[in-house]
């Protein structure tokens, strides 16, 4: 449809409803039953005039400045208008009058009474009256015709009269309504109007038509109808050019047609249905405003385009059907079917008294039926819906006019403050955030600005006048920036509190150059940041030094400043649909200046607009739009926004907003503002700030799993921070780092528990790679407890990668120490190769000769370890980290790495204790086997492929079990098997040094079965010597008892996975 | 016991009170406080918030209960029904009290409520005598009263107590033939 039908907005409390227009269209003027006028600027105006006048409100009128009104203690009154002043009574009658109306030169008023009696009055002169009396019922409704001869009537006894003003006689009357006893039980307000200018025709609204009574002849001379009415006419009202008719009708249809042609241009529906009880069209014509019985003013738009469409001429013959007005009560009762809310004749439906039960207003009501009204109902109906089929196909051509049906651009978001409500309030939040709240009055009395602190030791409140008219304001520790838009007069000003200064001059005032108004403004640590109409940026210092100044690429929208960051959103281009396309620029000012975001588009959702945007109190930049979703920038996914929280969600009804005016990583806080049915709070009373948890809108949250990841990506998000203020130099709280760490590890060690459980292993690796080092072992160890061999191995692999780039982060950190460590493990020094082996000598000496070869590794990292801690002997640390752990042949790193871990308690192995310095010394080792397993696993495929070399995966090796055994017989089943492979490795690989081999030798025996190993250890007890061997295990068995001390239940594997498995689910 | 000791024990109730200085956690032995961030509504017990109040460290929002539409419901009821209605607080009374006095200011309608809570109070106090009346008149072995609150039990229990004592002691005298059927 051309004509757009504006959203229905609260006018007055549910009642009785009357609108009409000023003079020259600029007001809408509406009246209710709660008595009051309200002059409404707009449709979207949120702060109408309201005149009380009376009790009850029946009918306004309006014209030349004089607001006339039919009020509940039997008076018609006059106002002075826009002012609203009472301008004395007009006339008076013995009860309320139900209409009033101006002739159109607005030197008269007539006015119809509930006590049968139609008054002219004088507007100059009240004493003028003239009396029309003749109805035997309360008069609906009366109208003057333009040429102030005649004045029209309609009643509830059912006639509808016209009169000779001047003689104060009858003219002509018809029968034509429905007669009832009172207004209240009418069907129909049947508001007449007579054709502007000419006053050639009258428009009667009967039931579901209008009829068309010619002036001259007063005969009836065409009937507007269709099948598009459903329901009763209510009101009818002439455009002002006379051409067009708009009829609103019980149900709520609004109707227009083109007189001439008889065609009905224009169809539109109250968007609740409720009756339509008042209808004014604009003096140019061009809408048309209306309000219905629940007090609701609504306005149909662009109805003045109607006018060029409809040219079809309709060439019905109505003369056959000017008998049918006395026939319309038995349509009526046929066309019940039709009419759902109709309830025929005299069973008032109570429903309808319950919609309005305040006025007992003309409605909708069951009425009598006239027993000599009946004669040709039939044949009228199907006439009529001849005519209106006639006039269907006819309505076509008005509709398919080419119009543009692509997407709409919308209305570009208007810059705005965050943390501010709407500029047109008269108490107004200024500015709230997380350092204070800024209140705007702008009431009769006075025109100020309250600065409060919510700590109270930054500065006590202060009040200001505010002469200059500042509508914006920044508010930071520092200072309280202000800024008013210029006019004719005067420029747009910058005022600027700096009450932390320190000498006697507190504040400063800028003025901007002749034509550039503020826009945008912001505060930041030492500086203040302002967005002219100039599409230009002002940097000033807080002291009020003017800095830089840069170009923006479209109008800003808001600003915010947060320590040296300045975040810049701009328009950047014509949205479409209701969305809007803005760009953000993040800039970092302060030392490093550099643009962190380039304006790239701000992602908001879909029809919404930027509704808030600042950065949190840790310094991310944060932003909400008006659906209520909070987004994040992810300065760790490349600078995305992250939504994080959902206002709406926690919304009990939809009219309910949250007003946000602060955003904390740390402890995570959305505070706000509940909003009962509006989107901003009122100053008074005033609000209370709520806390709204943050949730990340992860899939399947209902679940354990979704909620623990939500908890995990939470969590990571809101850790963003310290990395970000640790790199810009700020100081971080180490301990919430720390704190917020572990409990990441802590989820992700549930979540492998979880995976595990479910027999997820391959997730289970995916989740092992998310964890540090330390909780690797831990979770390897929950693998291999609950008898999760394969994911061990696979945990393991992970583990030692995971140590290898440990080892590469501390090598970035201590350069010189690693280079030494680097060197030795690879043996590109050859001197230093030489000081180690003496080292070994030494140690081979401290130990068993047999054993070297297979202890070397170690004591090479026990000895880099010494020499990097400088104070620990070497042989101390290497009996102490290499003893208990399985000797030398910890060939499965699950066990070194238990071992190792066994020392923490573990829960608390994660982060911090996890780097104990026990890992520390063994990382490198596993690092340099995987490496040489890794690189040789290809040739060993030949060589291996011997007798021995039946294995299945290494992974089945049952690590508990080896454990033990190998705890038992040391040593000696690696050496020998060493001894007879020693040969085929220095075949594979002849430029080997020892030490090459061994690690090879040490990375085939690795991937031999237990069984095979078992052989090998088997042997070995057989050849080697009884005594070395005891007293090897005693020296063991001692080792063990001094380093685990009183842990050496650990034995049992069964004990501990129990626990372990107590420990991950107990804490889920 | 003494009003001021059920006062005392109110005091313990917890109330929102929205802090203009920061500070951490308190642990005290009845629990941790806090932390106190400005501007953020912070549950305290009573005493500390009368405490912050008059030092002027912060304001108090008032109970739920303690509005106007509310109390105004609670009165009718009250003065509808024949037994006690359920009250929002076993302190009403007090609380009322403490945080009218204290801190009127931060209050909506503060002399509105004022009135309103002592209406309540006058109605059940009254109802409460009646019955002790009715319970005493028709000799009653015992009697049972809901939702009465620790300072109006407290307002009537010595003098029901005492006299009932004295009525027994003056029966058993004036009867003493007959004192076993008590």
């Amino acid at each position: 449809m051309p004509c757009e039908r504006k959203p229905m907005r609260y006018g007055h409390s549910e009642g009785h409803t009357d609108v009409c227009f000023d003079d020259e269209g600029k007001c809408i003027v509406t009246c209710g039953s709660d008595g009051d006028v309200r002059i409404w600027e707009s449709l979207d105006d949120d702060d109408p005039k309201s005149i009380n006048v009376g009790e009850k409100v029946y009918s306004v009128a309006l014209k030349n400045g004089k607001l006339v009104t039919a009020v509940s203690n039997n008076t018609v009154q006059i106002h002075t208008f826009p002012e609203g002043d009472p301008d004395g009574i007009l006339t008076r009658f013995t009860t309320n009058a139900n209409h009033v109306t101006f002739n159109s030169s607005g030197s008269r008023v007539a006015a119809g009474s509930s006590d049968f009696i139609v008054k002219i009055v004088e507007v100059v002169d009240s004493s003028q009256q003239k009396t029309l009396r003749g109805h035997d019922a309360p008069v609906l409704s009366v109208a003057l015709d333009p040429s102030d001869e005649f004045l029209a009537s309609s009643s509830c006894d059912g006639s509808v009269t016209v009169w000779s003003i001047e003689s104060q006689t009858q003219v002509a009357q018809w029968k034509i309504l429905q007669k009832s006893s009172d207004v209240s039980n009418a069907k129909s307000l049947c508001r007449l109007a007579w054709q502007p200018r000419s006053g050639k025709l009258l428009a009667i609204p009967v039931d579901l038509t209008i009829q068309l009574y010619d002036r001259n002849t007063w005969t009836h001379v065409s009937t507007l109808s269709g099948d598009l009415i459903s329901q009763v006419v209510n009101v009818v009202v002439w455009s002002p050019c006379g051409k067009f008719l708009a009829a609103g009708t019980i149900g709520g249809n609004l109707l227009i047609w083109d007189v001439e042609a008889k065609l009905c241009i224009e169809r539109q529906k109250h968007e609740k249905g409720f009756t339509v009880c008042g209808m004014a069209w604009h003096p140019s014509g061009g809408r048309i405003a209306y309000t219905d019985t629940e007090g609701c003013l609504g306005l149909l738009e662009g109805v003045s385009s109607l006018s060029s469409s409809s040219t079809v001429q309709k060439t019905n013959d109505y003369d056959d059907l000017f008998d049918e007005d006395d026939d319309r009560m038995l349509d009526e009762g046929m066309s019940d079917s039709r009419s759902p809310v109709k309830k025929p004749i005299m069973e008032d439906d109570d429903d309808d008294d319950d919609l309005m039960p305040a006025t007992g207003r003309p409605r909708n009501r069951g009425s009598f039926l006239d027993d000599d009204d009946n004669s040709q109902g039939m044949s009228t109906l199907i006439k009529e819906e001849d005519g209106s089929s006639a006039i269907l196909p006819a309505v076509g051509p008005a509709v398919s006019r080419p119009v543009y049906e692509g997407p709409m651009p919308t209305q570009p978001q208007r810059a705005f403050q965050p943390g501010s409500t709407p500029v047109h309030l008269m108490h107004r939040f200024m500015m709230w955030n997380s350092v204070g709240i800024v209140r705007g009055y702008n009431d009769d009395q006075d025109n100020a600005i309250d600065v409060e602190f919510h700590d109270t030791a930054i500065h006590h409140a202060m009040h200001l006048t505010n002469t200059l008219g500042h509508t914006m304001a920044d508010l930071s520790q520092e200072a309280v920036l202000l800024a008013c838009e210029g006019n004719n007069e005067l420029a747009s000003k910058i005022q600027c509190l700096h009450f932390s200064c320190w000498d006697t001059h507190k504040d400063w005032i800028v003025d901007l150059p002749k034509g550039e108004d503020v826009r945008a403004l912001c505060l930041g640590q030492g500086w203040a940041a302002v967005a002219t109409s100039a599409l230009m940026v002002r940097l000033f210092s807080v002291g009020g030094v003017q800095k830089e100044i840069f170009s923006l690429p479209g109008d800003v929208v808001c600003m915010a400043g947060h320590g040296e960051q300045l975040l810049i959103v701009c328009h950047r281009g014509t949205g479409f649909d209701g969305d809007q396309a803005l760009g953000i620029q993040l800039l970092q000012l302060g030392h490093k200046r550099r643009q962190v975001i380039h304006g790239e588009p701000l992602p908001l959702s879909r029809k919404s607009y930027l509704a808030w945007m600042d950065f949190t109190a840790e310094g991310t930049p944060c932003c909400i739009d008006s659906e209520g979703v909070v987004r994040m920038l992810n300065r760790t996914l490349g600078n995305m926004w992250t939504p994080v929280c959902n206002t709406r969600d926690s919304c009990k009804s939809k009219s309910d907003h949250y007003w946000v005016v602060g955003v904390h990583e740390n402890p995570q806080q959305l505070r706000c503002i509940p909003c009962k049915g509006a989107r901003y709070p009122p100053t008074l009373p005033r609000p209370a700030v709520a806390v709204l948890p943050f949730n990340l809108l992860y899939c399947q949250t209902t679940t354990e799993k979704g909620q623990m990841e939500e908890q995990y990506w939470r969590s990571v998000l809101f850790q963003n921070h310290y990395g970000f203020l640790s790199s810009s130099g700020y100081e971080i709280d180490s301990e919430g780092q720390s704190r917020a760490e572990k409990e990441q590890q802590e989820l992700l060690m549930k979540m492998f528990a979880l995976s595990c459980k479910l027999e997820r292993e391959f997730r289970c690796v995916e989740l092992a790679e998310m964890m540090t080092h330390s909780v690797v072992t831990l979770a390897i160890r929950y693998a291999s407890r609950s008898r999760r061999m394969a994911l061990a191995q696979r945990l393991s692999e992970l583990a030692l990668e995971k140590a290898s780039q440990c080892q590469e982060e501390e090598q970035e950190e201590e350069e010189p120490a690693y280079q030494r460590l680097k060197s030795n493990m690879k043996n590109v020094n050859m001197e230093k190769q030489k000081k180690l082996k003496k080292k070994r000598n030494l140690s081979v000496e401290f130990f068993f000769d047999d054993q070297i070869t297979a202890l070397y590794f170690l004591c090479v990292t026990a000895c880099v370890t010494a020499s990097r801690e400088g104070r620990v002997n070497p042989f101390k640390v290497r009996i102490s980290s290499s003893s208990p752990a399985g000797q030398p042949r910890t060939t499965n790193v699950l066990d070194s790495m238990t071992m190792s871990s066994r020392k923490p308690a573990p829960i608390s192995g994660t982060s911090k204790q996890g780097k104990a310095p026990v890992l520390k010394p063994l990382a490198p080792k596993p690092k340099s086997k995987m490496s040489a397993s890794k690189g040789n696993s290809k040739k060993l495929e030949d060589s291996q492929s011997e007798a021995e070399k039946v294995k299945p995966a290494p992974a089945a090796t049952p690590p508990a079990s080896a454990e033990n055994i190998e705890n038992r017989k040391p040593k000696t089943g690696f050496q020998l098997w060493l001894e007879e492979n020693r040969k085929s490795i220095l075949a594979d690989n002849p430029d080997f040094e020892e030490m090459d081999v061994i690690k090879e030798g040490m990375g085939r025996f690795r991937t031999l079965s237990a069984e095979e190993r078992l052989n090998w250890t088997e042997r070995a007890k057989g050849d080697s010597d009884p005594k070395k061997r005891k007293r090897e295990d005693e020296g063991q068995v001692d080792e063990q008892m001094e380093s685990n001390e009183g842990s050496t239940k650990k034995k049992k594997p069964l004990d501990t996975s129990a626990k372990l498995s107590a420990f991950a689910f107990n804490k889920e | 016991m003494d009003p001021a000791e059920v006062e005392f024990l109110a005091e313990k109730e917890m109330v929102k009170i929205i802090p203009n200085f920061s500070l951490d956690k308190i642990y005290l032995i009845g629990g941790d406080l806090g932390p106190f961030n400005p501007g953020l509504p912070v549950e305290v017990p009573v005493w500390l918030a009368l405490n912050l109040k008059q030092r002027q460290k912060c304001r108090i929002v008032p109970p739920e209960w303690m509005d106007t539409d509310k109390l105004e419901e609670i009165r009718e009821q009250e003065r509808k029904l024949d037994t006690f209605t359920p009250i929002p607080s076993p302190y009403y009374m007090e609380l009322a009290k403490l945080l009218l006095n204290h801190s009127a200011d931060n209050i909506p309608k503060a002399d509105e409520i004022r009135t309103l809570v002592k209406d309540i109070w006058d109605t059940r106090v009254a109802k409460l005598r009646l019955s002790a009346d009715s319970f005493i008149s028709q000799q009653e072995a015992h009697a049972q009263l809901d939702n009465l609150t620790l300072m109006e039990i407290n307002t009537t229990r010595s003098f029901l107590l005492d006299s009932l004592n004295y009525m027994y002691k003056l029966r058993s005298n004036l009867q003493p033939g007959r004192s076993q059927d008590y």
